[in-house]
């Protein structure tokens, strides 16, 4: 008798995620939706552009048409919400305890979750990062101000525009592991992941820009979005920002795997 | 086919869930064994639920514990091979298709994609694979939740009040499905809160109230347990005739009218006594249902139980 190998989970995961409709709904929306704000900000640029101060002109930056912080905050909910709905859907419906009466062994379930979850937000994150950098720099190329692959910072933003998307999911997970109700985690996702850290600005206190520098928003926008960076100790650093993209993830992937395990369903 | 072998029982071992102050089971102790149907039996709130969940691995017991083939059943991987169960038929999310619900749960005990076809078939819903679970019946969800069960082919089963929302045709099938599964040498446990329920089906009854255990034998055993079959008289004559009856040793109550209920004395007893007597008798008809009664009896209330019930139906000789 065969038994089950973690590709089956994976396999379960994925039929599990794709045979619900707002999953599909929610992608391609969302992707489309991100990419056309790309198109419609590059083209707004494109056409004012001869009216551009000389300071307008020198400060532009073309990777900020391609992916604004709006993008960002849509980006990280919409990832967010599909992480937090993925564990929640089975929570409120009652589908986790079918789940685990055929999968005992709930560590080997949740790491499924978490790979099939982590593996399709980073596709679509990758996606809408090469799909919205595309349709914009094809649209300034016309005023001769795109960025290309090669400048500088160029290839950082655009893996950090990516990777947006699965750390919200994961850490959207670990909240709707903890919470497990549907308002309450879409909520505390928005609020965690976007609405509180948008109030959160460089200030003259170090130790407050120390922990804003905890921050994944944060540290997306005061940092890794940005191609060229300025050596202020205020601001987060690049090798920071990136080990906070990783911690927050790693942390709600330990979170969530601890109260799934530990829960009686 | 599987053959009933001593493997593939169910022993639940000092079994103990308390929530706070409330303890829903209290050191319970049973096995059920294959090639039988076990009822799982007792009222509402009785801490049926509770025992199955523990039984899964889903809820965490506060002491003791329960395996399935000697080992906890968290132990083992595939657990739709070793395990079947339908515990709450709402058990699924309505976004999906039957089919792909039980394609997710097929994929991940690595079950081949013909056994959904398969078990569909088998509970009737084939015409409705492709349809969301959202729009299912209660009695559609229920045989949703028995093809989920069966998909692994597996030699435990367990099922939480199946028979509810299924029509009385559905209640004709599940109960055949029962005893088909119970004569291949599986393990059958099915729970229910209305002992008629079981009367037709099981062989065996673990009967629990208030999370405790009060009884685990045969149906026939469990049956004698009871007041006793009564037999129902009804005669013009009803005082005469209480008074006859009486005096050979049975015991009469008036049950309004001119019917009487005698326990302690057979129905062709009554008859003879009525005959020599000449009393008129215009219904004779013995009582059957003494299981449902001894079930009643069982299950109320402790304290009333101990109050008026006869030293041969106590708890605690029930192993």
């Amino acid at each position: 008798m065969t038994t089950a190998r973690f590709r089956d989970l994976l396999a379960a995961e994925w039929i599990k995620l794709w045979s619900l409709r707002s999953t599909s709904w929610l992608i391609g929306l969302g992707t489309l939706a991100i990419v056309g704000f790309a198109a419609n900000s590059s083209l707004d640029a494109y056409n004012s552009w001869p009216d551009f101060t000389e300071m307008e002109k020198a400060r532009f930056t073309p990777l900020n048409e391609a992916f604004s912080a709006l993008a960002a905050s849509m980006l990280v909910i919409g990832a967010g919400s599909l992480g937090a709905l993925t564990i929640v859907g089975e929570y409120t419906t009652g589908l986790i305890r079918t789940t685990l009466a055929a999968v005992p062994a709930r560590h080997r379930v949740v790491a499924a979750k978490l790979t099939v979850t982590a593996a399709v937000t980073l596709a679509t994150g990758t996606l809408i990062s090469a799909g919205t950098f595309g349709v914009s720099q094809a649209i300034l190329s016309g005023r001769g101000v795109a960025a290309s692959l090669g400048d500088p910072g160029v290839l950082r933003v655009l893996a950090a525009n990516a990777l947006l998307a699965p750390v919200s999911a994961l850490v959207g997970m670990g909240i709707g592991a903890l919470v497990r109700h549907t308002a309450a985690a879409v909520v505390t996702v928005c609020a965690a992941l976007v609405i509180v850290p948008t109030f959160f600005k460089p200030t003259v206190h170090q130790w407050q820009n120390d922990l804003f520098a905890l921050v994944p928003f944060y540290v997306w926008r005061n940092c890794l979005h940005l191609p060229q960076l300025r050596d202020d100790p205020a601001l987060p650093t690049v090798a920071g920002s990136w080990a906070v993209f990783a911690l927050w993830p790693l942390a709600a992937a330990v979170a969530t795997l601890i109260v799934v395990q530990r829960r009686d369903v | 086919m599987r053959c009933a072998t001593v493997n593939h029982v169910i022993e639940v071992n000092g079994l103990t869930k308390r929530y706070g102050a409330v303890t829903a089971v209290r050191d319970l102790t049973f096995a059920v064994r294959p090639g039988h149907v076990t009822g799982f039996l007792g009222p509402n709130g009785a801490g049926k639920s509770t025992t199955l969940r523990m039984i899964l691995g889903l809820n965490r017991p506060t002491a003791g514990g329960a395996t399935i083939d000697g080992r906890s059943f968290a132990r083992h991987r595939a657990g739709l091979r070793h395990v079947g169960a339908l515990l709450d038929a709402g058990d699924v999310h309505g976004g999906r298709t039957a089919a792909a619900h039980l394609y997710a749960l097929a994929r991940g005990n690595g079950l081949p994609r013909r056994r959904v076809a398969d078990v569909l078939e088998e509970v009737g819903l084939a015409g409705v694979a492709r349809r969301r679970i959202g729009g299912f019946s209660l009695g559609m969800r229920q045989r949703l939740g028995i093809a989920a069960a069966l998909l692994g082919d597996p030699p435990v089963l367990l099922f939480d009040e199946p028979v509810n929302g299924l029509d009385p045709e559905g209640v004709r099938w599940i109960r055949g499905l029962f005893r088909r599964l119970a004569a291949e040498g599986r393990t059958v446990l099915v729970s229910s809160h209305l002992m008629s329920e079981m009367e037709n089906t099981a062989d065996h009854l673990v009967v629990i109230g208030r999370g405790e255990l009060i009884a685990a034998e045969s149906l026939a055993v469990f049956a004698a347990r009871g007041t006793g079959a009564s037999v129902s008289v009804r005669t013009p004559d009803s005082a005469e005739l209480a008074a006859v009856l009486a005096l050979e040793g049975a015991h009469v109550r008036p049950d309004g009218g001119d019917v009487l209920t005698v326990t302690g004395l057979g129905a062709a007893r009554i008859g003879e006594l009525a005959h020599q007597r000449r009393i008129m008798l215009h219904e004779l008809a013995p009582r059957t249902a003494s299981l449902e009664q001894a079930f009643m009896e069982l299950t109320a209330d402790r304290a009333d139980y101990r109050a008026d019930c006869r030293a041969d139906v106590r708890v605690g000789d029930a192993r």
